[in-house]
């Protein structure tokens, strides 16, 4: 095999172009299915690898110590693999020192120390707590301290008592927000016992409902306040990288057949315009075999360097995304898995050699003879009829003759045909892909959804009234704002409305409560199922909050803040995106906080009407109230249109590449018909326009056919998308394709089509014929 | 056939043309007038410069120095496109190895030249039609190159070079991959054609050829005119 070495080299050398336009391919393509490989690999990972290492709650569940005893959890808890606890818990009031006067709280546990057989804490800086006075946060080691968060050895005032900070512990479980030893906890006053349990079986949430009814079972009834489960942790910290997965597994699919075409055109076209060398090789001494592997050597040398940039570049996109997707949960240095670089290093140059197999087996089998005459008889026309139908039509004769050179080489017509469809369909899945994302956004981000919006500082705590930067506080209270505001002229519509940080009774993530009054069904908000609230003790939340939580509509959950407690049905789920966040009204908030006034008006005006003057107006009854910017859509939407985009972009210029190369092909091959026509008088433009359009009616027959493969993608990928990010996407946002938009589709075929070919078409019009027409 | 501009103007003037290849001289020098109704023959060993002569007199190649006019046409000052249009109105062609397009039939591929100056299909048809008539091959007009022997190929290609009436036909060496008797054919067609007033360039290794259709032979050396003589056809 010596000899092939050399020859493949020196293939390689005279086909430059067609050597970069596999390796180019080779790698766009091998970037996306790392990127994609890698986030379906990694998704889950770096939370379920965090969750072994602790040992993490399958079930966090918090129980009222007036109705179950210490000794009644414990024995209903042999029913689990492994539990800890019972510990004491109580939800600490920090005061006002929140900013803009918003109350924190700690939900603190009472643990002698951080081990056990559940939820093994990481301190990763300082120590556990020995003593009373001492306190350990629950912090994430790869989570910025930002300004003002309490720092080791420094103090802090909670219910009264004085706590140094000892330590920073890590529990992926998120079993409490602090730790304190547990003679502590009777100063503390607790107000509910934590249990927390690990399952024989806990893949699903049925599994671990059945784990938490076996736990349960025998306990006195209302005895258990609140459950947390993993699964509702892990959705959360995959849902990122889960909704980046379909789209990138759709387009590197995509990005790799549009290779595999290539690459088979390609090589069968060395062949074709070949057969001499094939003979020459031959009569040389070269065995078939050689043959053969002359060829899928000169395919193998840019499919494996761009087989090998692709990996590289897609492990450091891939670990981008990741890293920015699991920041929160203490993954750090998340990478792509080793098996899927030793996959794709393995199996992209395979399918690509396998692609390369045929047309090097029409190599091999041809005879040294046959070979080395070809070229000196003019071969057999093919799709003659065509060609004589067109000859014949009032088409400039330059475009007839482009129209007839698709029909002369079928196959390679169907390999360039199938890149061009295929890049139809990319684009056209991208498209669809925007248009749904941004009416999703739109919809969910209530962006424009209101015109003039109106910040009033809350009343108590807050910056203190010297700090020169404070905003100024309202001068009427909140009901004399919300009148003054409805008596300025241009007034609609006018919905108030307070935030109160509270917690979801047995879990310690912070929940953001915006009651409302008013017209709060002009907010923009689009209802999905169930119906407003129109009652106190009702609430209205996003399908992630649902999703997170285990919970359906219909469902009741216990509220805290500031040591009161209110149950509310939710009734209601509405289309945002926050999972932390939870509406409701006036009503609700009044059994919690009835004297928190309301921070934001949020108004419609008529028509026509000026939002300065309107603005001013008010600010004229009260100079207090301080105009608020509106909604905008959110950066994750942001950077998932930007990726589309990008990799949209990335097919786009693969599939004209695949164009670009078949016409490098044709026209070299056909150099002599091009000769030919210049010497009876074809100018450079004609013969420009002649090989576009054969490549353009490419692109509209492509477009045709890529359109309804594209939306076919489309349905698929935005459900799945939306089920990864756990939220709820209505019918109508997937119907995002207008007759309008599908005829500038198909002119994405004939672009994508055009620009492949324009270049090389150029280049062949420029040619000089004197040498190609003299004796070959 | 041509158009007349009187039998003592010259149809094609090169004045001290020179063409140089990267280090290499195809041509220096070179000086020659054709006159209209001429069939002038040029012939030399290969690399002699005979078929680079030829491309500039069809405006395929520019030359490095000196004039190239044809038909009144100094191709020094057209540009690409002119180049194009000066050869579809002014010059016809045919190769020693036909260059016709296998896709079409051989009345598409004559009937093509026609089309490019704007002709009407059908009109490029009828006229095409005519001249497979003159030439003695209209029974073989709807099949396609592979079907052709050599020599019918090359009178579909006198077919197309004569299409659009050229001021000159340039024909390189060909009856170079004919046999014998299609050889024959192709001169006696050639010579038939400048007796009836076409002008004619031919370059050619072949003796029998120059003198049978020639009435003045050029004999080119490294890319030099090293002599000319009147010939006595011999048909």
């Amino acid at each position: 095999m010596s000899a092939v070495w050399p020859v493949s080299r020196a293939a390689v050398r005279r086909r430059r172009v067609q050597t970069v336009v596999i390796g180019v391919v080779v790698l766009l393509s091998t970037t996306m299915i790392v990127v994609a490989l890698g986030l379906l690999a990694a998704s889950s990972g770096p939370f379920d690898q965090a969750y072994a290492r602790q040992s993490g709650a399958h079930l966090v569940a918090s129980y009222d110590p007036s109705k179950v005893s210490d000794s009644q959890l414990t024995t209903s808890a042999s029913a689990a693999k492994a539990y800890a606890g019972p510990f004491a818990m109580a939800t600490l009031d920090l005061g006002s020192n929140g900013k803009f006067g918003e109350p924190q709280s700690l939900v603190t546990v009472g643990r002698a120390d951080p081990g056990g057989p559940v939820d093994r804490l990481n301190v990763w800086k300082g120590r556990w707590a020995a003593k009373t006075g001492e306190i350990v946060l629950n912090r994430n080691p790869t989570a910025s301290d930002g300004f003002g968060a309490p720092t080791l050895g420094s103090t802090m005032n909670a219910a009264g008592q004085t706590l140094t900070i000892v330590g920073f512990a890590y529990s992926v479980s998120q079993s409490a927000d602090a730790w304190v030893v547990p003679a502590q906890m009777t100063s503390f006053k607790p107000t509910a016992t934590q249990m927390l349990y690990r399952f024989a079986q806990a893949a699903t949430n049925e599994q671990v409902s059945a784990g938490q009814a076996a736990v349960t079972s025998g306990l006195p009834s209302g005895a258990l306040v609140g459950t947390q489960s993993y699964l509702g942790l892990r959705a959360l910290a995959t849902g990122e990288p889960n909704t980046f997965v379909p789209f990138l597994m759709v387009f590197g699919w995509l990005g790799l057949a549009v290779a595999v075409l290539i690459v088979a055109n390609v090589v069968s076209g060395a062949v074709v315009s070949g057969f001499k060398h094939i003979g020459v090789l031959k009569s040389l001494g070269f065995t078939p075999t050689q043959v053969m592997a002359v060829y899928l050597t000169m395919i193998s040398i840019p499919a494996i360097i761009g087989c090998a940039g692709g990996t590289v570049l897609g492990n450091v996109l891939a670990e981008s995304l990741l890293t920015r997707a699991f920041e929160n949960y203490g993954a750090d240095g998340v990478t792509v898995p080793i098996w899927v670089d030793v996959a794709v290093v393995l199996g992209v140059p395979v399918l690509v050699a396998l692609s390369a197999l045929l047309p090097s087996l029409r190599a091999r089998s041809l005879s040294a003879a046959e070979a080395i005459s070809a070229g000196s008889a003019p071969r057999a026309g093919r799709g003659l009829r065509v060609q004589r139908w067109l000859s014949g039509t009032r088409l400039p004769r330059s475009v007839s003759l482009g129209l007839g050179l698709p029909f002369a080489r079928p196959a390679r017509t169907a390999l360039t045909l199938a890149a061009v469809v295929l890049g139809v369909t990319s684009v056209t899945l991208a498209v669809g892909l925007g248009k749904s994302l941004m009416t999703y956004q739109t919809a969910a981000s209530r962006v424009d959804a209101v015109d003039v919006s109106l910040f009033a500082r809350p009343t108590d705590g807050g910056p203190a009234p010297n700090d020169p930067q404070a905003p100024p506080a309202p001068k009427l209270s909140d009901a004399a704002d919300e009148a003054l505001i409805r008596s300025t002229p241009g007034a609609v519509s006018v919905t108030a409305s307070a935030n109160l940080p509270m917690r979801l009774a047995g879990t310690s993530t912070d929940l953001q409560v915006s009651f409302y009054r008013g017209d709060f069904e002009q907010l923009g908000y689009r209802i999905l199922h169930g119906r407003w609230f129109d009652g106190p003790g009702q609430v209205v939340v996003s399908e992630r909050f649902l999703r997170q939580r285990g919970l359906a509509v219909g469902d009741t959950i216990t509220l805290q803040s500031e040591g009161k407690s209110v149950r509310a049905q939710i009734v209601g789920k509405a289309m945002y995106n926050s999972g932390d966040e939870v509406l409701s009204n006036w009503q609700t908030l009044a059994l919690v906080a009835p004297s928190l006034r309301a921070s934001l008006y949020e108004i419609n005006v008529k028509p026509g009407t000026n939002l300065d003057a309107f603005v001013a107006a008010v600010q004229t009854g009260d100079s207090g109230l301080m105009r608020a910017d509106g909604q905008d859509a959110g950066t994750f939407v942001a950077i998932v249109l930007a990726t589309v985009v990008l990799l949209t972009l990335m097919l786009g210029t693969v599939a004209a590449l695949g164009v670009f190369n078949t016409v490098i092909l044709n026209t070299r091959e056909r150099r002599r018909d091009l000769g030919m026509l210049k010497s009876i008088g074809m100018t450079p433009s004609q013969v420009t326009i002649m090989v576009v359009t054969s490549m353009a009616a490419l692109g509209a027959v492509g477009g045709v056919l890529g359109i309804p493969l594209g939306i076919v993608a489309h349905r698929l990928v935005v459900p799945a998308m939306a089920n990864g990010a756990q939220v709820e996407i209505p019918a109508f946002m997937l119907h995002v394709y207008p007759w309008s938009l599908l005829a500038l589709l198909i002119l994405a075929g004939i672009l994508i089509a055009a620009a492949g070919a324009y270049f090389p078409a150029r280049s062949a019009a420029h040619t000089t014929i004197a040498k190609v027409l003299h004796n070959e | 056939m041509t158009e007349d501009l009187g039998n003592e103007q010259a149809v094609v003037r090169l004045t001290d043309v020179r063409k140089e290849y990267g280090e290499s001289v195809a041509l220096s020098g070179v000086s020659l007038e054709i006159h209209a109704g001429e069939a002038v023959a040029v012939m030399g060993p290969s690399g002699s410069g005979k078929s680079t002569l030829l491309s500039m007199v069809a405006g395929l190649d520019r030359p490095t120095s000196g004039a190239v006019v044809v038909h009144g046409d100094d191709l020094g000052s057209l540009n690409e496109k002119g180049l194009a249009l000066f050869r579809r109105r002014r010059i016809g062609m045919i190769f020693q190895f036909f260059n016709l397009l296998d896709d079409l039939s051989a009345l598409d591929n004559v009937a093509l030249a026609a089309q490019l100056t704007g002709t009407s299909a059908p009109h490029a048809r009828k006229r095409a039609l005519e001249l497979f008539e003159e030439l003695g091959i209209g029974d073989r007009r709807n099949t396609y190159p592979a079907q052709l022997s050599g020599g019918e190929r090359q009178r579909v290609a006198v077919a197309r070079a004569l299409m659009n009436r050229p001021a000159i036909l340039l024909a390189d060496e060909p009856t170079g991959a004919l046999d014998t008797r299609a050889g024959e054919q192709v001169m006696d067609l050639l010579l038939d054609l400048n007796q009836i007033g076409q002008t004619l360039l031919l370059v050619t290794h072949d003796q029998q050829l120059a003198t049978r259709c020639a009435s003045r032979v050029i004999d080119f050396v490294d890319g030099q005119i090293a002599g000319e003589r009147s010939l006595e056809r011999t048909a």
